[in-house]
């Protein structure tokens, strides 16, 4: 680079400085630019604060929000913590909106490691409204706000729980009116302002919306999870962790129909887990074969090194299961053999 | 893996053997005992007002305290609520108090009820306490009014009566493993056992899906309480309601996940009182419209 020269033969200062100053003040934001738009990795993000409002409607809160960390939850919520750390838990903020004349607004902002976990909050109920949370619009019926299929989020009687980014929040006005619930649908939009929308667990994606000849998926029964605890709130097979679940492991619940007329409709519950790896997904079946059918001899498939498929009748029907590769695919309570084999053939 | 103690599985419930099964699985567990239990079946007392609530869930104190003395007296079979108190405590008893503190509370205006007509009835205010909490709570006291709110949940199925001194154990997480089926366990600990003299449900507002956490959607004005001396019975009522409520909203069968395993542990491990609904007889009074006792 040259530099002018002044009339004593020294640099020019001020030439010099007008070409620093713009190149110093890039360096010194760079940082703070690269944070506020973090990437993704892996699903893993550094996830910015919401800004929420000091006051909505006829609501304040205070200026700073209660934090809870996995040690604290238990003390904050009782057992409903362990839902939480049987996700990717990271820290939770809870705000308290108050007003003179009605009942609290709560927030809490569920701070989770990765997306698919906050997704998978979301996941265990999909009941609600759909709620339309872009910044120029109020709510919405739209079933498919995000593009995916699945809705980010969902209210009904006073309580908001929405999906955004890795964060999972639940809004909830003690007493729901026009007013409370303007409120609620506001600090919703707060919270997911700014972030960007991701894609559900690549999981999700995998029960088709039929299963050959006439079994069709229940949308809203289809839930993403990873523990143990989790499964049995969702169905129940006993109290220890027969599968091996972990924080490491993803795993995807659906139930499929078949109606008929005369009676109430037929049902099969698939469950779907993905392991680190084959080993992982091998031993886990082993220990859930030991524990959950003992008196059945397991039957390795020859001819297939890393694939295994067995049917069995049982109490409530023929359970099937298939190990390919990393991934179980189970089918519960299905009506015959052939289905059972034909069902988990079909769950790719 | 190698199970040294029988373990129980979603197979058990469809066989019909998991009270053999926590027998077997339960035994050499901390107070489990073999009490004969009381003949003749286990009386509970149901009594609702549909005024006891208005459309903005705000108590009718009156209402509530004249509900509170029906429920006493056809609990107790006396003439009065002060009778029925006086049949149950001394007044040099230490009477403590056991709300949910939090996350569908009992109601303060359900506990203050309770506590005033205990003032009445001649127990000094000074003996009347807050016995929720630590292990110290109920050494306190000579006797105890189990007062819990009416909820489904998430760990248990139920969190009402056998879920309401959890806190007594002092290590409250680690009975939500095997699916909470020891919960009957802490009511037969030294410090506890024999002291529960009522066992008396806020069904004012109960919540029968997602709990603790309250969710609105799931949370109906029953307006009710619910009493008895056999808190296996009285928790089994509860759960009547719950499972009827849940059919209700869903229109079809809706089962609690996981099956709420304590009421059938303290029924056949612990002999905390009967789960058998052949054995229990409900008495119900007042607004009988969705009573959802099936």
């Amino acid at each position: 680079m040259k530099w002018d020269i002044d009339n004593n033969g020294n640099p020019d200062m001020k030439h010099i400085l007008t070409v620093l100053i713009p190149f110093l003040i890039v360096v010194l934001c760079l940082p703070a630019i690269l944070s506020a738009t973090s990437q993704p990795s892996g699903g893993k993000m550094t996830e910015s604060k919401p800004a929420l409002p000091k006051t909505v409607g006829s609501w304040t809160r205070p200026g700073s929000p209660q934090l809870i960390t996995a040690k604290t939850i238990f003390d904050y919520m009782d057992g409903a913590g362990e839902l939480y750390l049987g996700y990717r838990f990271d820290h939770l903020e809870v705000y308290e909106y108050k007003a003179p004349t009605q009942k609290e607004i709560l927030v809490e902002i569920y701070y989770m490691k990765t997306s698919d976990d906050a997704f998978g909050l979301l996941s265990l109920d999909w009941g609600g409204k759909p709620a339309d949370l872009s910044q120029q619009s109020h709510e919405q019926p739209q079933p498919n706000s995000s593009g995916s299929g699945w809705p980010r989020a969902l209210y009904g009687k006073g309580l908001l729980r929405l999906w955004s980014g890795s964060i999972y929040a639940r809004i909830m006005a003690y007493q729901e009116t026009p007013e409370s619930k303007d409120a609620v649908l506001t600090l919703g939009r707060a919270v997911v302002k700014g972030k960007r929308n991701l894609p559900p667990p690549e999981l999700i994606s995998s029960p088709p919306d039929v299963l050959q000849p006439d079994w069709t998926l229940r949308q809203d029964s289809v839930r993403f999870f990873r523990t143990h605890l989790v499964l049995n709130s969702l169905y129940y097979l006993g109290h220890e962790n027969m599968l091996a679940l972990d924080h490491a492991s993803e795993a995807v619940t659906s139930v499929y129909e078949k109606k008929d007329s005369s009676r109430a409709p037929s049902r099969i519950r698939i469950i779907k887990i993905k392991y680190a790896n084959f080993d992982r997904a091998r031993s886990a079946l082993d220990q859930f074969h030991a524990s959950y059918l003992p008196e059945h001899p397991l039957q390795e498939n020859p001819g297939s090194a890393n694939e295994l498929l067995n049917t069995f009748p049982i109490e409530d029907g023929w359970l099937a299961y298939r190990l390919q590769r990393e991934t179980i695919t189970f089918a519960f309570e299905c009506p015959d053999q052939e289905t059972a084999r034909a069902v988990v053939h079909q769950i790719k | 893996m190698h199970h040294k103690t029988k373990t129980w599985t979603r197979r058990d419930f469809l066989r019909g053997t998991l009270g053999a099964t926590l027998g077997v699985s339960l035994m050499g567990s901390k107070f489990v005992t073999a009490e004969t239990k009381q003949a003749g079946k286990s009386l509970v007392t149901l009594v609702r007002d549909k005024n006891a609530m208005d459309t903005g869930n705000t108590i009718n104190p009156d209402v509530l305290k004249a509900m509170l003395d029906q429920t006493l007296i056809k609990c107790t079979g006396t003439s009065g609520a002060k009778d029925a108190w006086r049949s149950l405590f001394k007044p040099e008893d230490t009477v403590g108090l056991v709300p949910t503190p939090h996350l569908n509370p009992t109601h303060s205006e359900v506990v203050d009820a309770v506590k005033s007509s205990l003032i009445e009835a001649g127990i000094p205010e000074e003996n009347i306490k807050n016995a929720q909490g630590g292990p110290d709570k109920p050494k306190a006291c000579t006797a105890l009014i189990a007062m819990p709110g009416l909820k489904a949940h998430w760990l248990t199925g139920i969190g009402t009566v056998l879920k309401n001194y959890i806190m007594y154990s002092g290590t409250p997480r680690k009975y939500h493993d095997a699916n909470s089926a020891k919960l009957g366990e802490i009511w037969n600990y030294p410090f506890v056992k024999g002291k529960t003299r009522l066992v008396l449900v806020d069904a004012l507002h109960p919540l029968c899906d997602k709990g603790p956490q309250p969710d609105p959607r799931y949370k109906w004005g029953y307006n009710g309480l619910i009493a008895g001396t056999d808190p296996v019975a009285v928790d089994a009522v509860c759960l009547r309601i719950i499972m009827e409520k849940r059919k209700a909203l869903r229109g079809e069968p809706w089962p609690l996940s996981p099956p709420p395993i304590c009421i059938e542990s303290a029924d056949k491990v612990y002999s905390l009182g009967t789960s058998d609904w052949n054995n229990i007889k409900v008495n119900t009074y007042g607004w009988e419209e969705d009573l959802l006792l099936g």
